[in-house]
């Protein structure tokens, strides 16, 4: 499956955390609560991205398709 | 013959800076016979009117940059924009207080920086053209207008709307000028997508600062070769600089791809660290700077970027440490406080730097927050605040322990702890 990077909608993110707590394995809190997003997600963590963006209060999380240059 | 005009008419509100101007050698030229359409035309002919391939090739035969401050290779931009229905907007406001150069250009040679955004607009196949003004320089904004009034009565038909830019840091940021002609808050908000590819109403936008059409309309009257008659071979052309645009004497000044700093600062500047890129720039020890030239690639090497053309030498007496905590204060307060990681990630970087500076604290806490600040927030803002503040924490690591030891080594030698 291929590699997708979680982007925060800054403007949007409210701290809930409910992102760090469904996908503690991509995603840490600052210390004001803020989401830390460590990697780009694929495999199984995939479908747990997904559900995270769905699941975010204000709807700050998205999946996108890796940017084609390199980073 | 070099004539220095004040840029009276863009005198600022506050009554502070009101910016010296010299001739230069491209965009520049001619700015003694006063920024009337007439006297334009008379020395340099109609607006020229290339095709959009042919304006794209040009700019990737010069490497023309974007003059905004990211240095983005403009042809690819102009390339992506190049399809339907696109629009033109030209960005003469500044957000850095420390630069001028945009202001000057639009105040002293209006019709250089409107050739250009002509020329694209002609090329992209488009007749709409938003130019954002400063809202803090409303002489700017008359000037403007009395310049498409000539145009206009010349006969050009391109549909232009101004806008008046906010007086913040982060009004410049191309989101936030988009939001600015929707008729939202002029803010950053989150892009997806990059403004060339879907930008004003979802149409491809070909969105720059004054200065990179002053360009493009330089290059599609003179062609590549032309162009390349001043800078090197490696980097044609010139750049416009703005020196102590914050400080005593500003100055803006073209000059040539390849010229040497010590041309551009006087003696005694060139002995002093210079802040090279403005307050989201990067410091330089003295001793970097003999041998250096104004060119990307000199400037790269040396580990910074030249920005959008701000040099800042620190003022004879001022400890670098000092000078970046109150620049750090400022931008703190800049932030448009949207973005959780910027709203308190900014305020706690001031005051770690204010404990580091003035009390002795640790440099640690200072490093924790630029990497909790980047690349965390709507716009670049957090990012250009952490550079300046990572750059003054790796050339001035002797500074940073002296004050950790409570000692300042500015030449009021004050000892604080
Ligand atoms: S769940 Fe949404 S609002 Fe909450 S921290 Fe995560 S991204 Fe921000
Ligand atoms: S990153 Fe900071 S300055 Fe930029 S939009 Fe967010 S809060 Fe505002």
């Amino acid at each position: 499956m291929s590699e997708h990077l979680l982007r925060v909608d800054w403007p949007a993110c409210k701290a809930h955390g409910v992102c760090a707590e469904l996908l503690p394995e991509v995603i840490s809190l600052d210390e004001w609560g803020y989401p830390i997003v460590h990697e780009p997600v694929k495999g199984d963590v995939l479908l747990l991205a997904k559900t995270a963006v769905k699941a975010c209060p204000t709807l700050a999380l998205r999946l996108t398709e890796p940017p084609p240059r390199p980073a | 013959m070099t004539a220095t005009i004040a840029v009276q008419s863009a005198a600022r509100n506050d009554g502070g800076l009101i910016p010296n101007v010299s001739e230069g050698p491209a965009l520049l030229a001619g700015i003694t016979q006063g920024p009337g359409l007439v006297s334009h035309r008379d020395r340099l002919g109609p607006a020229p009117r290339p095709r959009a391939e042919a304006l794209v090739e040009m700019a990737r035969d010069v490497d023309l940059r974007g003059r905004g401050g990211a240095g983005f290779p403009f042809a690819i931009k102009l390339a992506a924009a190049a399809r339907r229905r696109a629009v033109v907007v030209v960005n003469a406001s500044e957000g850095e207080p420390a630069s001028h150069k945009d202001a000057t250009l639009m105040t002293c040679a209006p019709h250089v920086v409107l050739d250009g955004a002509a020329a694209v607009a002609h090329a992209l196949g488009t007749r709409e053209v938003h130019i954002v003004v400063p809202s803090e320089l409303p002489s700017l904004r008359l000037i403007v207008e009395k310049a498409l009034r000539e145009r206009a009565k010349a006969g050009e038909r391109l549909k232009v709307e101004l806008h008046d830019a906010q007086p913040w840091f982060v009004a410049g940021q191309a989101q936030a000028v988009l939001q600015l002609l929707a008729g939202r808050e002029n803010l950053p908000v989150t892009a997806w997508k990059p403004e060339a590819v879907s930008g004003h109403r979802g149409r491809p936008t070909l969105l720059s600062n004054a200065e990179t059409f002053a360009h493009l309309g330089h290059l599609a009257r003179v062609g590549s070769a032309g162009y390349a008659a001043h800078g090197t071979a490696a980097e044609p052309g010139t750049t416009l600089l703005t020196l102590r645009g914050d400080g005593w004497d500003p100055e803006v000044r073209e000059v040539a791809f390849g010229t040497p700093l010590a041309d551009v600062l006087s003696n005694a500047e060139m002995g002093q660290p210079l802040l090279l890129g403005g307050y989201h720039g990067t410091w330089l020890r003295s001793s970097q700077l003999s041998g250096l030239a104004v060119s990307r690639k000199d400037i790269a090497a040396a580990g910074a970027s030249i920005g959008a053309g701000v040099l800042l030498p620190l003022a004879d007496g001022w400890c670098p440490l000092v000078r970046t905590a109150a620049l750090v204060d400022y931008l703190a307060g800049q932030s448009a406080g949207r973005c959780g990681p910027c709203r308190n990630g900014l305020p706690a970087m001031a005051e770690a730097l204010r404990d580091l500076v003035h009390r002795g604290g640790p440099a640690g806490r200072v490093e924790e927050l630029c990497g909790l600040v980047t690349r965390r927030g709507a716009c670049a803002h957090p990012d250009g605040t952490a550079r300046l503040v990572a750059s003054m924490l790796t050339r001035f690591p002797d500074e940073v322990d002296s004050h950790a030891l409570g000692i300042c080594r500015g030449n009021r030698r004050e000892v604080f702890a």
